[in-house]
């Protein structure tokens, strides 16, 4: 352990002197573990290095044993997932597990018989994937205990994010891993107590930070990624192993890859080559921080990618160069020296699509067109986890929200920005359908704006993983959900307000771990403006937003009849002599007719929110006004020598969150147009579908 | 060359049937229309007076369909309805129609008449309803063994790390279902015809015995079926290219409609050609020639009053 302090004190005198300061270490590790690549199995030692970095005294340790959610059929992850996550299957018989062979104070009592384990989440007493341990001593304020570890860890088949197929190892979540101490006043904690949730099937990742020293031994010929950098290699000729070792500060975890036949490419992302002087003074300007605190590093970036996509390489590189800018720009330099990206093989599909600190892995098939952006999505929101679950931890399994979601409005900026629209992937004999059918291209905004409309409001945006109504649910709520409900406080706020806002949340808790109330104060503070009504509604709650216009009258106004004038002068008008007026006025080419126009407005959901109004009338005359939206409808009455020609709520669509676009707006002509062109569409489609059928009869 | 004659021959068949060809087109149209007006009702109400389907007329956004559904809320079933019905429709009524055409394709010297065309919808009805269920057997057979092959084929490269060769086996298969299913297609037109052909009732007999003609002998009628099939894809591939410059809205539905009016010429050529090769593959036997009988004698005229002898 002292080899590792001197190494990291070193390390922050030269190697990392940037202007970001790192997070102080409160749970490190030092692990050596060796794959034996036949039977996938991982026998490892380490030593946790974890400081009470509270006022309590700590009695026990809480540890995460993720690898046995795989063990069985019960576990909490099972019984939730049903044995499937994202679409790919659990099958056959290679379970995983993880043992702890021993665990000792270093220079103390061994606790191996004091292990028990715990369910704390839903008391499912077949769930293996959380112990405590009873320390001897307590451990107390300030202090640094120091622990020995040997486990053992059997790597399931890969269906779920981890694990093994065939030759390729992607190696997550699969050391003893302590949770975290929350003591009173630290995120919503009251008391101290251990946060150290079970594994669940929607949830991955909470933990403090620190320095990680990691020896992984593989077959000489495997070829290896891992977070962090690569300081050395051994190689053990007379066993055929080498080992190889890896070293990362202030990071909240450590996955690592091995497979024989991976392609390993490196490029470097030169910042001042990437970025332009006029971007970074234009990023500088907006924060109002120096033009030095907004230029980025020069990050070595690493590929490993399967032979057969060998013609993608330079996607991915070519995604990460979009994302290191993108997100660096926005929010704050990435800190680190690498990030790896790990292209999962045919049958390895669900290891695709993680994220772990300077370490994710993609996901492609055979030949994706250049026109379907899948590879460069999935990379840029992988890549996108380094700000929003890395550099800003908080916690996924209470509030997945904070990094899925931020990360999918994040990524949709990005994309849309640097890549545009998508066209997906419908391949038929090396041809991709949708781009030859010229289908519409699919921006990441309008798909979010899709999903968030398709899935039924059942939850909140914030609430623990495993509590939502289902997993779609969960899936809407933490990703699309999210991104429509801060693109749409983006409308409200403003573009330059909204980057602002993301930036000073970044940098405030960067090395930290916020809640959604954080973020909270940091939109009303930075705004200037009380969005409590907006949290409250979209975040805190599940109002549906629907204005609507409702109807619209225009009457024309006839020539008064009856007894008008003043009480002393009455005049009669009647009937036959106000129709003769109006008669006389119809046949009058140049006379304008005035109109009585009432426009009522609805609010069709129970979300409250201020709405913009454009009302147009024949004579190019426009109102324009707000309501405050609060009562069920709203009237608007006009007497003008015109007819309302057109209305709309919210012209601009600041509102994504809103049910219906299409009842926002009222135009007084027919789209004849709109009826041609679709109904010739929808006939036309039907027509081949039913002769399709017909070809059987 | 065999085959370039058949189609020739077809193609005439077909083409000179117009009315027939009108007939089916509007069918199918009719069918059409019942199950696009609902799915319309739901969508241009909500979008005709919204400056939103002028936004989509600009721009088409992918979201606008999830927001169609959502909001469709209680619409949607019957909408839903209304398609299945109309296919059920479409099903029953082609079967019926393909009886009139038939007969008219296969009898190319009897002129058109509704008379004709009704008798023969109407006489051969029941006969193609079984024609067809007992034809589900082979393609639901096909869907069973693409669905298997499929799988092993997964099974078999489950446990490596490369893609492309389960692509090409995937890529395999399909042509192979595609063919097998050309050649049951083939086997139905050819089932129909022989029924008019010989007037039979025996719908069961006139499957098997389709199948294996095409089974026994698939290089006469598989090249007819490749061929017509490549004209479909050609007119598709027409049709695709050409859809997004055609600008004016009536130029887009008149392409359309021709291209409707071409997959139903196809059709038809399709039953013409199986009439030419039922011909040259199940020649009907010849008229029997009458063989001269001896006469016998007459018989003794019979006389009132006269006694017959039954003594042996």
């Amino acid at each position: 352990m002292l080899r590792i302090a001197a190494l990291f004190a070193a390390a922050a005198l030269g190697a990392h002197a940037q202007s970001a300061p790192f997070a102080k270490p409160v749970a490190s590790y030092d692990i050596q573990a060796a794959l034996d690549a036949k039977s996938h199995t991982i026998t490892g030692q380490e030593t946790l290095t974890w400081l009470n970095d509270s006022p309590d005294t700590v009695p026990a340790l809480r540890f995460h044993l993720y690898m046995n959610a795989f063990r069985s059929t019960q576990s909490t992850f099972f019984r939730e997932s049903g044995g499937q996550l994202r679409g790919d299957q659990f099958k056959g018989d290679d379970w995983g597990y993880i043992k702890v062979r021993s665990m000792r104070l270093q220079g103390g009592a061994d606790l191996t018989s004091a292990i028990r384990f715990i369910q704390p989440d839903d008391n499912n007493a077949d769930d293996r994937t959380v112990i405590e341990v009873a320390l001897p001593q307590p451990v107390k304020p300030g202090e640094t205990i120091r622990l020995d570890i040997a486990f053992t860890t059997k790597l399931p088949m890969i269906f779920a994010r981890t694990g093994f197929h065939g030759d390729h190892h992607l190696v997550g979540q699969w050391f003893p891993k302590i949770g975290v101490w929350e003591t009173a006043g630290f995120r919503y904690s009251t008391a101290g107590a251990w946060n150290c949730h079970q594994f669940h099937a929607n949830s991955e990742f909470f933990a403090n930070y620190g320095d990680y020293r990691v020896n992984l031994t593989v077959p000489t010929n495997y070829v290896i990624g891992a977070t962090g950098e690569q300081t050395r290699r051994t190689d053990d000729k007379g066993k055929g192993t080498s080992t190889y070792t890896f070293e990362q500060r202030s990071v909240t975890d450590f996955a690592w890859t091995a497979q024989p036949s991976y392609l390993r490419e490196e490029r470097l992302f030169q910042a001042d080559r990437e970025t332009t002087a006029a971007e970074v003074a234009a990023a500088a300007k907006l924060h109002g921080i120096p033009e030095a605190d907004v230029r980025l590093s020069d990050v070595r970036m690493i590929a490993l990618v399967q032979p057969e996509h060998r013609e993608q390489t330079e996607r991915h590189f070519r995604s990460l160069r979009a994302a290191l800018k993108g997100f660096g720009l926005a929010y704050g330099r990435y800190p680190f020296k690498t990030i790896t990206v790990v292209d999962p093989p045919y049958g390895a599909g669900g290891a695709g699509g993680m994220e772990y600190p300077t370490f994710i892995t993609a996901g492609t098939t055979y030949h994706l067109p250049e026109d379907s952006l899948l590879l460069e999505m999935v990379t840029v929101h992988e890549f996108g986890h380094q700000f929003w679950m890395q550099l800003v931890a908080s916690n996924e399994f209470e509030e997945s929200w904070l990094d899925e979601g931020f990360n999918t409005y994040s990524t949709g900026a990005i994309m849309d920005r640097v890549f545009g629209p998508s066209t997906l992937p419908f391949m038929f004999y090396g041809r991709n359908l949708w781009s030859d059918l010229k289908l519409p291209r699919i921006s990441q905004e309008s798909a979010d704006r899709a999903i968030h409309l398709i899935t039924p409001r059942r939850d909140d945006l914030v609430r623990r993983a495993w509590e939502y109504y289902d997993g779609s649910s969960y899936s809407a709520s933490s990703y699309s959900r999210t991104g429509v409900t801060l693109r749409t406080m983006e409308a409200l706020l403003g573009k330059d307000t909204m980057d602002r806002v993301m930036r000073t949340y970044h940098q405030r808790w960067r090395f930290r771990h916020p809640t959604s109330r954080d973020f909270q104060k940091v939109v009303n503070e930075v705004s200037g403006r009380n969005m409590d009504w907006f949290f409250d509604q979209f975040v805190f709650g599940k109002r549906k937003l629907d204005y609507a216009v409702g109807t619209v009258i225009c009457d024309r106004v006839n020539t008064a009849r009856g007894f008008l004038g003043a009480d002393d002068a009455l005049k009669l008008v009647t009937k036959k002599t106000a129709d003769g007026t109006d008669d006389k006025q119809d046949k009058d080419k140049n006379f304008k007719p005035e109109y009585a126009s009432t426009v009522k407005l609805e609010r069709r959901g129970d979300a409250v929110v201020p709405v913009d109004i454009v009302i147009r009338f024949t004579d190019g005359h426009v109102h324009r006004s707000t309501w405050d939206g609060v009562y069920r409808w709203h009237k608007l009455k006009f007497q003008r020598r015109a007819e309302v020609e057109s209305v709309v709520i919210d012209p601009q669509h600041k509102y994504q969150l809103d049910a219906s676009y299409a009842n926002n707006s009222w135009r007084k002509d027919y789209n004849s147009r709109l009826s041609a062109s679709w109904g010739s569409a929808f006939l036309f489609w039907f027509q081949n579908l039913l002769l399709t059928l017909t070809a059987i009869a | 060359m065999q085959t370039i004659n058949v189609l020739t021959s077809a193609f005439h068949r077909a083409a000179a049937r117009k009315r027939m060809i009108v007939f089916y087109w509007f069918f199918h149209t009719l069918c059409a229309a019942l199950a696009a007006l609902p799915v319309l009702g739901i969508a241009i109400p909500q979008l005709s007076h919204s400056d939103y389907g002028a936004e989509l007329m600009k721009q088409f956004d992918i979201a606008a369909i999830a927001e169609l559904i959502s909001t469709a809320g209680e619409a949607g079933s019957p909408a839903g309805i209304a398609i299945l019905l109309s296919a059920l429709l479409a099903l029953a009524g082609a079967t019926f129609l393909a009886g009139g055409c038939v007969k008219l394709l296969v009898r190319d010297e009897v002129p058109y008449s509704p008379a004709e065309f009704w008798e023969g919808c109407g006489r051969y009805f029941w006969r193609f309803l079984r024609l067809a269920l007992y034809f589900l057997v082979p393609y639901l057979l096909l869907l069973a063994l693409h669905s298997g092959l499929i799988r092993a084929i997964a099974k078999h490269y489950e446990p490596g790390i490369v893609e492309l060769p389960v692509i090409y086996a995937n890529r395999t298969v399909r042509v192979l279902i595609l063919l097998l299913a050309g050649l049951t297609a083939t086997a139905a037109d050819l089932a129909k015809v022989h029924l008019v052909v010989t007037d039979s009732r025996k719908s069961l007999r006139a499957f098997l015995g389709s199948l294996r003609l095409v089974i026994t002998r698939p290089m006469t009628v598989f090249p007819v079926w490749l061929l017509l099939a490549l004209l479909l894809s050609a007119a598709t591939a027409l049709y695709l290219a050409a859809m997004h410059r055609l600008g004016i809205l009536l130029i887009l539905f008149l392409a359309q409609q021709i291209y409707i009016f071409f997959r139903i010429l196809l059709r038809m050529t399709s039953w013409a050609a199986a009439a030419e090769i039922d011909t040259l593959l199940r020649p009907l036997p010849p008229e029997p020639v009458p063989v001269p009988v001896p006469v016998a004698s007459e018989p003794p005229a019979f006389e009132a009053g006269a006694q017959q002898d039954f003594t042996i």
